[in-house]
């Protein structure tokens, strides 16, 4: 039966609440955003006039706004690399380890990460990396391994980097813990089957367990990729995007062309290419998920 | 049909109840009842009302001297209700930028010094505190504090306590390479380099963008030599000679005798530096005593205060920054009359002083005679280090806050430590090892940019 | 089975759980030397910068944190605002996502994929217009403020995720439902929630996390230190008069192991939250 749809105005009860959500609080204010980036308007002043696209090339001519966008690309591709990397292999080692209890005390151990509030994140790290008093700097002296005090926070060339890595500690669980869940979802019969086909792992893993897991990875790797080119917290609180712009990321940029320059209109110009960048680089990502999913189905 | 509305309209409901009482409650929490604009004053001339009173003394003594000042206010004016909220330095700048958009703003509040009593101005939501000055005796104030705050005939701040920047060293360290304390910026420099090894630095040079510190020290340079970082015309100039000297010489601080790790050092990481007897030198105000003696008390004897250093040894003394933490009442205060007492009496005697003894030597008097009078004098930290008290209250004397010199007070003055471009100058030179000038020429572009976005 | 096999899957065993307890200290030692320098005292902090045994013991720093600085009022604020915002994102978004399954189901696959969007625009974009309209409704320095604001970003998403669950719910059991006389409303909460209630567990998880650890939103959205969350407490006392790591390590302490507890026990519900839904 199919459910009958005329004339049936109360359906619209159910999505209301939810539409008139959406519009209040999410496209009025993306509106009015988008009006913002082609005016002059300040953070402290109440007058502000239409300045067109000034803003926009003022920002497409600013070397620090090409400067973020690289940062940001790497910061994201790094981090996703190594968390998929590294959720994904955690995965498959817990999934073979066969003593019930080592499995969820590992489990456990290895989510603690996920549990960290961002600020608890970075006053941890801070303080674990402190050029002065620090763990890992001062153990890595007392051991010889560096002469004198790595600046994991200051060296130019090791800010990104320790950055990253603290990103891929922070994220690398809940790629584990998805794909963990996923693994669950292969039926057992499919290896028994392979087993007595004689199949090895590794083929068993590239046929049976790979294509089956696949959507879920694909949209992790989506959802991710927006989640950490989006984030900006964990960096602002970290290093606040310095030294010398080597950390700050688009979200950083806007964030401090708005809130410390007090250029609301530019920092909102900045924003709205923010989202155009990402509404690109996730029209691609669908795609492709789209027709993993229509192989899938056919 | 009938069972769906209803069943709707009480998920409605649920959701409105859900809603309002989260809302019902922060309300009756932050606005208290009779918050009302007419019931200022009632009809005995007796206060009446809700007052926020934003500071930044965030913990310890001095937040405590501040508590206990109002909860006395309040027994005494049983009408009156003082809502206190403390921010860091650092966050409150952001935090009454963004209340202008979101309407959040204070009754009452500090500022970090006079030239962010200029911003507000700017922004129009500071209110004139001449009535309460001509009742206080404006002649009680130091006229230069006065006067940084000064726009158009009006004065918009009440100096709560002052403090001005100096050079701090240690004697110990000093003497046992025979060394006299430094006069020019370069002895500092040789004995700085001199004093720098495995577990000792010779001063630090810290200049994270969410601070002041990088303008501060070059502004400690220029100002040494006579110049200023603004033009007669409020320009910015960081390219005269003797500011490209000055960036230079403070770079090659950093690199010879500064922990790396400062290059992102706010004012509270730097000076804990110095507190934790890390540095031989460092450059600030009188706080420098208490976290000392906090930190680490073995050291607290031999730290001691001098003049900064200058150029030439011969050059006329000078003072670089002092800097009057004033009050500010806002222009949105529905009590102004209420804020205007209570201003009164965190500036009597019985409250000033064990706030001032919060920090001995750290918060020098902003009214005339407190620093005469026997319990003020009679604290052992302010006897103790009596020279330094000297040498402080004298660069007060001498000086106004970063950029306010010769020019007056102005905006530009305030943007000049308030944006973080001077300090995202020196990350660039020494991080990208970009050329001094270069560096220099495109900060000072920006910085007037800013000026004509914000002031024009 | 011979002894080549068996020896060879013998070491894979080792291998996997070596590589897990390098991973497992590698994740949990922050944890640890969180613990271990929130019972230092601060003297003992500074000079022994990697000794893992304090000298002396004590819960000073805990004391300090939570009664001098009433931590446990901002462990209220985050807690309040998270779970009414887990509460009433989970009413609107089933009913929104179920609607959108049984009663649009041209139209609904449109609307989760506009849904799906609004969860790629970055925090930062709507901060100031949020700003701006807060202050309008008076909602700045509340907690409803905060609420309505962290809605607005679960809320679509919530909508996404659910409609791959309700999904699968098979349309033959609601039509026997509704034989027996049930109403819509009822057949949905007596008949689908508790089919869908674990993927609309994982998804209120989900939410309540992303509540719990927001930051950029309560930093500008309120003021005052008895209305505001958690992380903006701990933000603060980073840029406190005395900088303090014995204290921040306490407090740090403080939000993170109820977290670690909570989420061991959650691990079923979580496995998957993200993603199930929207793949089924």
């Amino acid at each position: 039966m199919k459910y009958k749809v005329k004339k049936d105005y109360g359906r619209w009860l159910w999505v209301l609440p939810a539409i008139a959500l959406v519009i209040c609080l999410f496209v009025y204010p993306l509106g009015s955003q988008v009006f913002y980036s082609f005016t002059n308007k300040t953070l402290i002043k109440s007058t502000y006039g239409i300045r067109g696209l000034s803003n926009y090339t003022a920002i497409l001519t600013d070397p620090d706004f090409w400067l973020a966008l690289w940062t940001s690309v790497k910061w994201t591709v790094l981090s996703l690399l190594f968390q998929m990397l590294i959720g994904f292999s955690a995965a498959l080692a817990l999934n073979s380890i066969k003593n019930k209890v080592a499995r969820q005390v590992y489990r456990i151990l290895l989510i603690i990460p996920w549990a960290f509030p961002t600020i608890a994140i970075a006053i941890i790290w801070k303080w674990l990396l402190n050029g002065i008093y620090g763990f890992i700097p001062t153990l890595l002296t007392q051991m010889g391994i560096t002469g004198q005090l790595p600046q994991f926070l200051s060296t130019p060339d090791l800010v990104m980097p320790t950055l990253v890595v603290v990103n891929v500690w922070f994220g690398f669980p809940l790629i584990m813990v998805n794909v963990l869940a996923a693994l669950q979802t292969v039926s057992q019969d499919q290896y028994e089957a392979a087993q007595i086909d004689g199949a090895r792992k590794l083929h068993m893993f590239w046929y049976i367990t790979l294509p089956h897991i696949r959507n879920v990875i694909g949209l992790l790797v989506v959802l991710r990729t927006i989640w950490v080119f989006n984030s900006f917290d964990i960096i602002y609180m970290i290093t606040g995007g310095g030294p010398a712009n080597v950390s700050t990321t688009l979200p950083i940029y806007i964030y401090n062309l708005g809130w410390v320059n007090k250029f609301v209109g530019r920092s909102s110009a900045a924003a709205v290419i923010l989202l155009i960048i990402l509404l690109t680089i996730c029209a691609a990502y669908f795609c492709v998920l789209n027709k993993w999913e229509k192989e899938a189905d056919s | 049909m009938k069972r769906k509305w209803i069943a709707t309209t009480l998920a409605c409901t649920m959701l409105a109840a859900a809603l309002t009482g989260c809302r019902g409650e922060t309300e009756t929490e932050t606005r208290a009842p009779a918050a009302d604009a007419s019931a200022g004053a009632a009809a005995d001339g007796e206060l009446e009302g809700e007052i926020t009173f934003w500071h930044s003394f965030t913990q310890g003594a001095r937040m405590d001297a501040v508590q206990a000042a109002a909860d006395s206010f309040m027994k005494l004016h049983p009408g009156v209700r003082i809502n206190i909220e403390t921010y860091s330095w650092g966050d409150f700048n952001t935090k009454w930028n963004a209340g202008i958009t979101t309407g959040d703003l204070p009754d009452l509040s500090t500022a970090q010094n006079t030239g962010e009593v200029v911003e507000m101005i700017n922004a129009e939501v500071a209110a004139p505190a001449d009535r309460f000055l001509d009742s206080f005796g404006r002649d009680r104030f130091s006229e230069k504090a006065l006067g940084d705050m000064t726009w158009d005939g009006s004065t918009y701040g009440i100096p709560y306590y002052s403090h001005a920047q100096v050079m701090w060293y240690r004697h110990d360290l000093l003497d046992a390479i025979g060394a006299e304390v430094p006069e020019t910026w370069q002895e500092f420099y040789d004995l700085a380099v001199k004093l720098t090894d495995d577990d000792t630095y010779g001063a630090a040079f810290s200049c994270s963008t969410n601070d002041l510190l990088g303008t501060r020290y070059l502004n400690y340079y220029v100002t040494s030599g006579g110049g200023s970082l603004l033009n007669d015309d409020l320009t910015v100039n960081l390219t005269s000679d003797l500011a490209i000297e000055g960036i230079n010489f403070w770079v090659d601080v950093y690199k010879n005798c500064s922990p790396a790790e400062t290059i992102n050092y706010t004012v509270l990481d730097h000076a804990t530096l110095f507190y934790q007897g890390k540095t031989a030198f460092d450059f600030n105000s009188g706080f420098m005593i208490s976290g000392v003696e906090s930190n680490t008390p073995e050291i607290a004897e031999f730290v001691d205060a001098a003049p900064l250093p200058k150029i030439h040894a011969d050059d006329p003394d000078y003072s670089a920054e002092a800097t009057h933490i004033p009050l500010v009442i806002w222009e949105k205060s529905e009590h102004p009359e209420i804020c205007e007492a209570f201003v009164a009496w965190l500036l009597q005697e019985e409250n000033y002083i064990p706030f001032l003894e919060a920090v001995p030597v750290g918060m020098i008097p902003a009214v005339a005679g407190i620093s005469e009078t026997e319990a003020y004098r009679s604290n052992e930290t302010v006897q103790f280090y009596s020279n330094a008290v000297d040498v402080i209250s004298e660069a007060i004397e001498l000086g106004n806050a970063i950029g306010v010199d010769d020019h007056g007070a102005s905006v530009q003055a305030s943007y000049l430590t308030s944006q973080g471009i001077i300090e995202a100058m020196f990350q660039d030179i020494i991080t990208n090892g970009t050329d001094v000038e270069t560096a220099a020429k495109s900060a000072e572009d920006q910085l007037n940019e800013i000026f004509d976005m914000m002031i024009n | 089975m011979n002894m080549l096999t068996r020896l060879k899957r013998r070491m894979g065993e080792i291998g996997c759980y070596t590589y897990v307890t390098v991973l497992a200290v590698f994740a949990a030692f922050p944890l640890l030397w969180l613990f271990i320098c929130s019972v230092k005292e601060s003297g003992d902090l500074l000079a022994n910068p990697t000794s893992m045994i304090p000298q002396k013991f004590t819960l000073a720093n805990y004391h300090n944190v939570m009664v001098n600085l009433g931590l446990g009022t901002n462990i209220r604020n985050s807690l309040m605002v998270s779970l009414s915002t887990t509460l009433i994102a989970t009413v609107i978004s089933s009913l929104a996502a179920y609607g959108i399954v049984r009663f649009f189901p041209k139209l609904g696959n449109m609307m989760s994929k506009l849904l799906i969007m609004t969860y790629m625009f970055p925090a930062i974009v709507l901060v100031i217009p949020y700003a701006v309209v807060m202050g309008k409704l008076g909602l700045t320095n509340t907690r409803l403020g905060l609420v309505l604001v962290y809605l607005s970003f679960n809320v679509p998403y919530a909508v996404w995720l659910l409609v791959g669950f309700f999904k699968t719910v098979p349309i033959g059991i609601e039509e026997a439902a509704r034989i027996d006389g049930a109403g819509r409303l009822q057949t949905f909460v007596r008949v689908v929630l508790p089919l869908v209630a674990p993927g609309l567990v994982s998804t209120a998880i989900y939410m309540f996390i992303n509540a719990w650890n927001e930051f950029l939103y309560a930093l500008i959205l309120t003021s005052s230190s008895s209305i505001t969350t958690l992380s903006i407490k701990l933000h603060t006392m980073q840029g406190a008069d005395v900088l303090n790591w014995g204290d921040m390590m306490a407090a740090c302490m403080v939000v993170v192991l109820p977290s670690v507890v909570f989420f061991s026990f959650i691990q079923k519900y979580i496995a998957g939250g993200m993603t199930e839904g929207a793949v089924k």
